[in-house]
């Protein structure tokens, strides 16, 4: 009897394992199982993971704020004070004021580069247990977003839309390792390729042997045909370390994303492109550097009562560098 | 296991998937992200017979390819879980009844959620699937499984009570 049950339990594992591979094969020789069912999921999952945003969107940074709690401390009695003030002119919700600013700051960015955009609220991310770098947004094909359309945000490229259901769309973060994107490194020219690492860090391989890259170049990307998937001229990221071993062909080099994949919260599909590319004129210019001169003046009656004394000597000037 | 538990299972593993897709992600766990649909159905599987397990292994993990974040062939995570469900099965027979020994469960789980993750990177290298740095994924290795380790005792006395509701007389004798 033992022996019965064992032995029907081995003919089910091998065919679970048999349809699984079965499975694996489908997909791999392109019959659309997977893309059909998973857009079954995505439609199902959407309208609930926008329920679960509204909930998630301040707790979802719970395990940071933990962290950061011990750094805060000294700020907290300043914040306390300009928190009183701040009551008084508390209108709309914190969290949807922290939204706009977004939504404004990548409205400035899509109207600078002449872009017709659609905004939409991140309400998912991808899961821990897939490998991979992905957020899901509240806007789909009935907003006019198409597979491989570039997102932004405010500070510049976020990533591409890998799917799309009528409701939703999936976005396949820059920081993916599968992710790659032909940038050009502004005022050179110089082109290469920026890989995503899985991480908030990327490696730029350049394509011209003979091209240099320095420290706080800044990279913006090359565009693709007709702007899918990439448009050109967008923010992409600067070098934060250039590799100088001669064991490649061309220089590498460790690139910060101008964008904050972390935070999230709103972004922008671009949807079409004006007819100018905006070529460098989106990358971020650093704050200018602001000389404050502050130049001693002698009061008339101290100048009055000491007439016979010498001149008194101007005080140095004061340069102040913020 | 019957199908009839089977299906019920399919549908609470399924609602699992759902708040996991929806709710969990949406928190930035320091480390790495904490899988609690991954932690749920291991826990299920580990206090399942042999046959139970792989079944449930092979039902969980058809529903996890339904992820539409995940850039893997459908069907691997089937694959790969029926395995596990497997391993777990013929282990299981030598640690014996894990409600009895709720530590030994909570370190099964977690070494079973760090094996799962490393052996869908196999399989992804041997698909020839890019899955980024070698130091990252350990770190999202690491992190799940310290996270399954904080959470599966918590998980414990509900998934016993939900096996203990679903199974029947004849199962139970």
């Amino acid at each position: 009897m033992a022996a019965g049950g064992n032995n029907r339990s081995r003919l089910l594992l091998v065919i679970l394992l048999v349809t699984a591979l079965f499975l694996i094969t489908l997909d791999l020789r392109g019959i659309n199982i997977a893309k059909n069912s998973r857009s079954a999921t995505q439609s199902f999952l959407a309208p609930v993971q926008r329920g679960f945003s509204d909930f998630f969107s301040p707790v979802g940074n719970f395990f940071g704020d933990v962290k950061n709690f011990g750094k805060a401390k000294a700020q907290i009695t300043d914040l306390q004070k300009e928190n009183a003030k701040l009551k008084n002119q508390l209108v709309l919700n914190s969290d949807v004021k922290g939204q706009l600013a977004k939504l404004k700051g990548v409205l400035n960015l899509a109207g600078r580069g002449g872009y017709k955009v659609v905004a939409a609220r991140v309400i998912g991310q991808g899961s821990a247990s897939t490998f991979t770098q992905t957020i899901t947004i509240d806007a789909g094909s009935s907003d006019g977003i198409q597979k491989d359309m570039t997102v932004i945000n405010e500070s510049g490229i976020v990533g591409v839309v890998k799917s799309v259901t009528g409701s939703s769309a999936i976005v396949i973060l820059m920081s993916d390792p599968t992710f790659r994107i032909g940038v050009r490194i502004a005022g050179t020219q110089t082109v290469g390729i920026l890989l995503g690492q899985g991480n908030s860090r990327y490696t730029l391989q350049l394509l011209d042997p003979t091209g240099t890259i320095k420290f706080g170049d800044a990279l913006v990307s090359l565009g693709s045909d007709n702007n899918h998937p990439f448009v050109p001229g967008l923010p992409v990221g600067s070098v934060s370390f250039v590799d100088h071993s001669n064991s490649a062909l061309t220089q590498t080099a460790s690139v910060t994303g101008y964008a904050n994949l972390n935070s999230l919260g709103v972004v922008s599909v671009i949807t079409a492109v004006g007819k100018q590319d905006p070529k460098d004129s989106l990358v971020p210019t650093p704050d200018p550097t602001k000389t404050i001169y502050v130049t001693a003046t002698p009061t008339p009656s101290a100048s009055s009562a000491t007439s016979n004394s010498p001149a008194p000597t101007p005080a140095p000037t004061v340069k102040a560098k913020k | 296991m019957s199908w009839t538990r089977a299906g019920i299972f399919s549908v609470f593993l399924f609602v699992v998937f759902v708040i996991q897709e929806a709710a969990i992600s949406k928190i930035n766990f320091p480390i790495a992200g904490f899988s609690l649909y991954l932690a749920v159905l291991l826990g299920l599987m580990s206090l399942e017979d042999k046959f139970g397990a792989f079944v449930l292994g092979f039902i969980g993990g058809l529903i996890l390819d339904l992820s539409p974040s995940s850039d893997s062939p459908f069907g691997k995570w089937a694959l790969i879980l029926t395995i596990i469900g497997y391993l777990f099965a013929t282990n299981r027979e030598s640690i014996g009844d894990f409600t009895e020994r709720p530590g030994s469960f909570v370190i099964f789980i977690s070494i079973g959620a760090a094996l799962t993750l490393l052996v869908f990177l196999c399989f992804g290298v041997l698909l020839g699937e890019n899955n980024g740095s070698f130091g990252t994924n350990m770190l999202t290795i690491l992190g799940n499984s310290l996270w399954t380790l904080l959470f599966a005792p918590i998980l414990l006395p509900g998934l016993v009570k939900w096996r203990s509701i679903t199974i029947n007389s004849r199962e139970r004798a």
